[in-house]
C-alpha cells in the first residue's frame, strides 16, 4: 500500500515533465535531449527563492515559466527552425534534433556550473508528514503532486478543449494537412516547443521541493521523461500520464522491495521491454 | 476566379509541370484529366503552396498573387485543396475534423453556417461527430475530408482524386455532393481517375500529358473527343457524349 501510494505520488510529478517532452516532441517534431536541463534551470529558480527570498519554491513559477517560455521560443527560432527547414523527411529531422539538443544539453550543464556552482542543492520544504491510509508521506510529495495534476489537467483541458489546443493536436497528427486547414504550423510548432519548455521547468520546480538535485543531473530526468513519451505513444497525453505512473511504481517498488540503488536499472529496464515489445507505445497504432 | 498562367513547377532537373495555362471561374466545375504521373497532382500542390512553382508563372486568386505563399495563407485567401489520400486529422474526432477545417480567419464569422451545411450535405457524419476519424470508412473519411475543406469557407475547392478507393454507389454520391457544393457559388477544381464521372459532373476540362495542357473545351465537347474517349474513357465508341454504360471502366475498391 505504502509502494503503491508513493509510486502514485512520485509517477503524478513525473506526468508533468512527460507533458513538457510530448508538446516538443510530438507537436514540434523535435526530440529535445536538453529537456532535463531547463528541468533543473526551473529547480535552481525555485532554489533561489526559497533560500534568498525566504518565499514558497512555488512563487517562482512567477519567473521560471515566463522565462522558460521565451527561452525555448528563442531555442527554437534561431537554432532548431534550420533543421526542420532543411529536414526532408521526419526522420531526418529526428536525427538532427537529438544531435543539436544533445550538444545543447552539454552547453547547458556547463553554463549551469559557471552560475549555480557544482554542489547538491537541496531545501527543506514542508517537509513534515501527513497521513494517507494511517502511513505517513512527506507533505511536499504530497503537494507535488497536487500541483502535477491540476497542472496536468489544466494542460489536457487547454488541449481538448480551445482551439489552440485542437491546432496543436492536428499538426502533432499531420503537419501537412494542418496547413491546409490555414493553421500556421511554423508558428504553432515554435509556440509548442516553448509551452513545453515551461511546463517542463515548472515540473523542475515541483520536483526540487523534495528531491536533491545539482547542475549536472539534468540527463537523468531527460531520459524519465523520453522512457515515459516513448511508452505512453508520442504525442498522446493520456498515455503518457499511465506510462508516468507506471514508471513511478515500478521505481518505488524497487527501491523499497529490492535496493534503493537499482531505481534507475528498473526505469531503464522498463524502457528496454517497451523498445522491444511495444515500440509504438501502450496505447500507440503502428505507423501504417 | 483562379488563374494560373505560365505555371512550371520542376523537381530538381525534372519538370513536372510546363507552362500550364488553366482558369476557374465561381460556380463552376472543372476537371483535370491525365494519366498517372501526367502532373495532375503536382498541378494542385504547387497551387495549394505545398511544392513550389518555377519563377515566371503567375497564380491569381480572384487577381490578388497567391504564388508560393505558404499553404495556411492560401486558406486563408480563400482556396481549399482536399488533397491525395484524405489526410484528415485520424486521432481527432469527425466534428473536430470539421471545427479545424474553419481555422482560417476567413472562415470564423461563418463558422456555425458552414457547420450546419456540411452537417446537412453529409448527414452520416453528423451522426457520427463524436467518432474518432479514422475509425471510419473510407468513403465516410472522403466526407469528412471534403467538409473539413468547405469549412474554411473558400471561393475554389480543389479536389485530388475524390473518388479513388470508393465503392460506384458512394461515388455516385460523392459527385452529387459536389454539384451541390457548386450551388454555393464556389469553384470546383476535380482531379480525378474516373474520367466518365468527372466529365459528367463537369462543365470543362483540360488534359494534362507529361505536364503540358494538350487539350481543353467543354466537357460535353472533351467526353464526345474519340481521341479523350480511347484515352481516357476505355474506348467506348460513343458519338452522342451519353451512349456509355453507367459502369466505371476501373475496377473500384469497394469500402
Amino acid at each position: 500500500m505504502d509502494i503503491l501510494i508513493t509510486g502514485v505520488l512520485l509517477g503524478a510529478t513525473y506526468s508533468l515533465i512527460a507533458m513538457g517532452l510530448t508538446l516538443q516532441y510530438g507537436v514540434a517534431r523535435i526530440m529535445n535531449l536538453a529537456n532535463g536541463e531547463m528541468l533543473v534551470a526551473g529547480a535552481f529558480g525555485a532554489f533561489w527563492v526559497f533560500t534568498t527570498q525566504k518565499l514558497s519554491p512555488f512563487t517562482s513559477v512567477a519567473f521560471v515559466a515566463p522565462g522558460a517560455f521565451v527561452l525555448n521560443w528563442l531555442i527554437y527560432r534561431f537554432l532548431l527552425r534550420p533543421l526542420v527547414r532543411r529536414a526532408k523527411n521526419r526522420g531526418m529531422l529526428e536525427v538532427d534534433s537529438i544531435l543539436a539538443t544533445f550538444g545543447m544539453a552539454f552547453a547547458f550543464v556547463g553554463i549551469m556550473l559557471l552560475v549555480f556552482g557544482g554542489e547538491y542543492f537541496t531545501y527543506s520544504y514542508l517537509d513534515e508528514p501527513v497521513a494517507i491510509f494511517g502511513s505517513p508521506f512527506g507533505l511536499n510529495r504530497v503537494v507535488a503532486c497536487l500541483v502535477s495534476v491540476a497542472l496536468c489537467g489544466l494542460l489536457y483541458l487547454g488541449l481538448n478543449a480551445t482551439r489552440t489546443g485542437m491546432a496543436l493536436r492536428a499538426v502533432a497528427v499531420d503537419p501537412a494537412a494542418a496547413g491546409l486547414v490555414a493553421i500556421d504550423v511554423p508558428r504553432m510548432s515554435t509556440f509548442a516547443f516553448a509551452l513545453g519548455g515551461a511546463v517542463t521547468a515548472v515540473g523542475g520546480i515541483v520536483l526540487s521541493t523534495f528531491l536533491t538535485m545539482d547542475a549536472s543531473i539534468g540527463i537523468v530526468f531527460t531520459m524519465k521523461a523520453l522512457i515515459i513519451v516513448i511508452m505512453g505513444g508520442v504525442g498522446d497525453v493520456r498515455g503518457a500520464i499511465i506510462a508516468s505512473l507506471i514508471l513511478g511504481l515500478a521505481e518505488t517498488a524497487v527501491a523499497s522491495l529490492i535496493d534503493p540503488g537499482l531505481t534507475l536499472a528498473a526505469a531503464y529496464l522498463l524502457f528496454l521491454l517497451v523498445l522491444l515489445f511495444r515500440p509504438e507505445g501502450l496505447f500507440g497504432r503502428r505507423q501504417s | 476566379m483562379l488563374e494560373c498562367r505560365n505555371l512550371s513547377v520542376s523537381y530538381g532537373h525534372h519538370r513536372a509541370l510546363d507552362n500550364i495555362a488553366v482558369h476557374i471561374a465561381p460556380g463552376e466545375i472543372v476537371v483535370i484529366l491525365g494519366a498517372n504521373g501526367a502532373g495532375k497532382s503536382t498541378l494542385l500542390q504547387a497551387i495549394a503552396g505545398l511544392v513550389p512553382a518555377s519563377d515566371g508563372g503567375q497564380i491569381l486568386l480572384d487577381g490578388k498573387s497567391i504564388k508560393n505563399l505558404p499553404p495556411h495563407l492560401i486558406v486563408e485567401a480563400g482556396l481549399a485543396l482536399v488533397p491525395e489520400g484524405r489526410r484528415i486529422f485520424g486521432d481527432l474526432t469527425v466534428l473536430e475534423n470539421l471545427v479545424l477545417g474553419a481555422y482560417a480567419e476567413r472562415a470564423r464569422p461563418t463558422e456555425k453556417d458552414n457547420l450546419g451545411r456540411a452537417l446537412t450535405l453529409f448527414p452520416r457524419l453528423a451522426e457520427r461527430r463524436r467518432q474518432i476519424a479514422r475509425t471510419m470508412s473510407g468513403g465516410e473519411q472522403q466526407m469528412v475530408a471534403i467538409g473539413r475543406a468547405m469549412m474554411s469557407a473558400p471561393s475554389i475547392l480543389m479536389l485530388d482524386e475524390p473518388s479513388l478507393g470508393l465503392s460506384p454507389i458512394l461515388c455516385t454520391e460523392l459527385f452529387k455532393a459536389l454539384a451541390e457544393i457548386r450551388k454555393t457559388g464556389a469553384g470546383i477544381l476535380l482531379v480525378e481517375q474516373n474520367a466518365r464521372q468527372g466529365l459528367a459532373i463537369a462543365d470543362r476540362g483540360y488534359l494534362l500529358e507529361n505536364g503540358r495542357i494538350v487539350g481543353e473545351g467543354s466537357a460535353v465537347s472533351l467526353a464526345g473527343d474519340p481521341a479523350v474517349q480511347k484515352a481516357y474513357l476505355g474506348g467506348v465508341a460513343g458519338g452522342t457524349g451519353r451512349a456509355w454504360p453507367l459502369t466505371p471502366t476501373k475496377p473500384s475498391i469497394a469500402t
